[in-house]
């Protein structure tokens, strides 16, 4: 059942156009549609300033400024989490020392993928947030899951309010003996899992993952940790062409948060004269 | 002329603030008890974001909630009925009813009705008199009170299924016998626990975990229920209705 | 009191030295100068019964109103300012209505006492620069009657905002009188029509005029419904 009147429409005969008396743009669609998503746009209370004939509201807000995939999974002493230093603009790697790794307070890291300006300001607001629970004095200090609810609470109001921070937040931490390890998207969509990740890396490094972790969150070492994300960035720069060779990995356990220098992957790519098609082949 | 600004295609297509996570959930009422269970696999698209994400929810000691479809209205909105069930308490001094509770999400669903919550409510739990029952909503918070129902993903699956089963639909009783109005909860427990490996089998957004609600009238206790293990009870207070949980496991393919 | 009257008497939420509300211990003293008022409980039901002062053999007695209904099972006798009283009543009455909306169960007798209490408080209340909804306190007590859940109750409300629960209680300018008068006769297991015989003649001996169908009105909550 649609449950929008805007989408009821006019009985049959009126919206087929049958002597096609509009131009073809202006003919009734009757393809599939996000019912959901269609009634709820609001109502237009100006127009777009580069198409004056868009409502502003209807602006598509798109990202611009891109970060890719985020990796993170439990390990036995903690959470750690990956990702790579690129800021693209489209399909050119226009930024290529960006940290997408963020530590808050003394316990926290949030990762981001999406819209890189969307980011900073996620970072400025976290700040303002740890300003003013570290001023309180109050004997409460910000831990993971009190940061997971914040973001969630953050960004699903925003998209409530049509108007999303776009992006995919991986957040990690370690507090009170206890290891956390959580999602929240543009949409205030949330889970929890041993390994996450967003973007490209949901699809391509997620499976490595779950094969590497699931069942041995409490046996994992820190080094396996490592050559397990470091392993999975490897094949995303291999497969996700908005990806880089150079990453940074996470560490939050008992000993508190650590953000590594960024290192370089190494790669081969020696096999790729003897693929047909793609080296110097003269037939 | 029929207006025709609203069929013409979007010059840009505007930000879709909703999206489906999967899963199904499935609730029973029984003559004195009530079983509540959803899946806990969470996904979108081919992708399974997580193998435990509860759907199912304690609201009180005899109301239980099962939520589905965005995920993240679903989380919003049980978080909004469990402060409303609050504030009642500190201000009727009392747990709010199952059929008031009922009513409360009708209005709280259809309070968004032009932004609605994308999600499909079951509620099940003990009434006031003592007898189970399972209420059933729509996303803007038309409802009914029913003796079994489906929702979400497998709900095609599942609902044809307990339409036989439990309403036994397209049966005919042994001559000089009648069916039943009320099953017994064992035979509830192992309907409900097919219809969700069923369901596991044949649709690709369910799996991974199952968890089932048991809420028992006053009095009433889980004889019969033995070969279920690892049963786990919730409930908070003493000499009234009381609500257990059980974890099992699905396919995780 | 008066002996200590001062200049804090002027400001609705201005304490007194001695840490008193003046402008609410006078609209108190304005209950003791209305109808009385009687309502007694017993375990089938709450009996509300009012004297009306039929000014003049010109007045139309059915024209004053003291007892009303703020839903099927509850009901409300006043006596002080009734302008005042149909104020609460309608907020009452909205209450119950909402609560009935919202949550499709009766409202409790308490929880309505509770939402016309919560309005009795704010007088002089006002946000930033804007007036303020109410200037002075109501100058009315209610009789609030009603069966729930809990079974019949009888709530007292007065315009300092506090209610109490009686098994009996009578307001108004007699009500020094019938009051003990209740507390002599009132008894455990009173039956709904002892209780109604009990409400007039706690009234006749209170009342200066004689008692008849024009200056009394009637009223009780039972288990079935409320009736006038």
């Amino acid at each position: 059942m649609d449950h929008f009147p805007t989408n009821w429409g006019r009985p049959r005969n009126d919206a087929f156009d049958a002597y096609a008396t509009h131009p073809i743009h202006q003919r009734p669609y009757n393809g599939p549609k996000d019912t959901f998503a269609d009634g709820v746009q609001r109502t237009q209370s100006g127009w777009s300033i580069t198409n004056p004939f868009v409502p502003s509201d209807l602006v598509y807000r798109q990202p611009i400024v891109t970060g890719s995939s985020v990796l993170a999974i439990k390990y036995k002493d903690g959470v750690m989490m990956a990702a790579d230093n690129l800021a693209s603009y489209g399909s050119l790697a226009r930024f290529k020392d960006v940290q997408r790794l963020h530590q808050v307070g003394n316990y926290t890291v949030i990762g981001a993928g999406g819209d890189m300006s969307d980011f900073q300001y996620i970072q400025y607001i976290l700040e303002e947030l740890s300003i003013e629970e570290i001023s309180a004095q109050d004997g409460h200090e910000l831990g993971p899951v009190e940061i997971h609810e914040y973001m969630s609470q953050v960004m699903y109001a925003r998209r409530s309010k049509m108007n999303p921070l776009w992006n995919s937040l991986l957040i990690a931490g370690f507090k009170d003996g206890k290891r956390f390890l959580s999602f929240v998207d543009l949409l205030g969509t949330t889970y929890t899992a041993s390994t996450l990740a967003t973007g490209y890396g949901a699809y391509i490094a997620q499976p490595l993952l779950r094969k590497a972790v699931e069942g041995k969150e409490d046996i994992i070492t820190e080094e396996e940790a490592r050559k397990i994300l470091e392993d999975s960035m490897r094949v995303l720069f291999y497969r996700d062409a908005r990806s880089l060779n150079k990453f940074q990995i996470a560490t939050i356990s008992s000993a508190g948060v650590s953000i590594s220098d960024s290192m370089q992957l190494d790669t081969t790519w020696s096999f790729a004269e003897d693929i047909r098609g793609y080296g110097a082949q003269t037939q | 002329m029929p207006d025709m600004t609203s069929l013409a295609h979007p010059q840009q297509r505007a930000f879709n603030p909703y999206t489906e996570n999967g899963g199904t959930i499935l609730a029973i009422a029984g003559a004195d008890f009530s079983v509540i269970a959803g899946d806990t696999r969470q996904s979108e698209g081919y992708s399974i974001q997580t193998r435990y994400a509860p759907k199912v929810f304690r609201l009180t000691d005899r109301a239980v909630l099962a939520v589905n479809g965005f995920a993240a209205d679903g989380n919003m909105f049980v978080k909004k009925v469990k402060q409303r069930l609050e504030w009642y308490r500190h201000a009727h001094a009392k747990d709010m009813p199952l059929r008031a509770i009922a009513r409360l999400i009708q209005t709280m669903l259809y309070a968004r009705r032009f932004f609605p919550y994308y999600v499909y409510n079951i509620l099940g739990g003990i009434e006031e008199d003592g007898t189970g029952a399972v209420y059933s909503f729509d996303p803007v918070g038309s409802y009914e009170r029913e003796a079994c129902r489906a929702a979400g993903a497998a709900q095609s699956l599942v609902q044809p299924f307990l339409d036989n089963q439990i309403y036994f639909k397209n049966q005919v009783p042994a001559p000089g016998t009648s069916h039943p109005a009320h099953l017994p909860l064992p035979t509830v427990l192992s309907i409900v626990i097919d219809s969700f490996t069923s369901a596991t089998e044949r649709h690709i957004e369910v799996g991974d975990g199952l968890e089932i609600y048991i809420v028992l009238a006053k009095g009433r206790t889980l004889h019969g229920t033995e070969s279920i293990g690892g049963m786990q009870e919730l409930t908070t207070t003493d000499d009234g209705e009381r609500v257990f949980v059980v974890r099992r496991d699905l396919k995780k393919d | 009191m008066f002996l200590t009257r001062s200049e804090y008497d002027r400001g609705v939420n201005t304490f007194s030295p001695e840490g008193r509300l003046f402008q609410v211990e006078y609209a108190i003293e304005a209950i003791k100068l209305g109808s009385t008022t009687v309502g007694i409980r017993t375990p089938e039901g709450v009996v509300l019964a009012v004297e009306k002062r039929v000014q003049s053999p010109l007045l139309e007695s059915s024209s004053i109103e003291k007892i009303m209904e703020i839903d099927t099972h509850l009901g409300c006798a006043m006596s002080g300012l009734t302008a005042d009283a149909r104020t609460m009543i309608d907020h009452a009455r909205v209450t119950a209505q909402n609560h009935a909306f919202t949550y499709d169960e009766k409202i409790k007798v308490e929880s309505v006492t509770q939402a016309v209490c919560d309005l009795a408080l704010r007088f002089g209340e006002s946000v930033h620069d804007e007036e303020a909804m109410m200037s002075r306190p109501f100058g009315v007590a209610l009789l609030i009657a009603g069966v729930d859940e809990l079974g019949p109750q009888l709530y007292h409300t007065d315009p300092s905002g506090t209610f109490m629960r009686y098994d009996a209680k009578a307001i108004g300018s007699g009500s020094e009188a019938a009051q003990s008068e209740l507390q002599d006769k009132w008894h455990k297991q009173m039956t709904l029509l002892e209780a109604q015989k009990l409400t007039l003649r706690v009234l006749k001996q209170v009342m200066e005029e004689k008692l008849d169908h024009h200056n009394v009105q009637l009223a009780q909550a039972c288990h079935t419904a409320e009736r006038l």
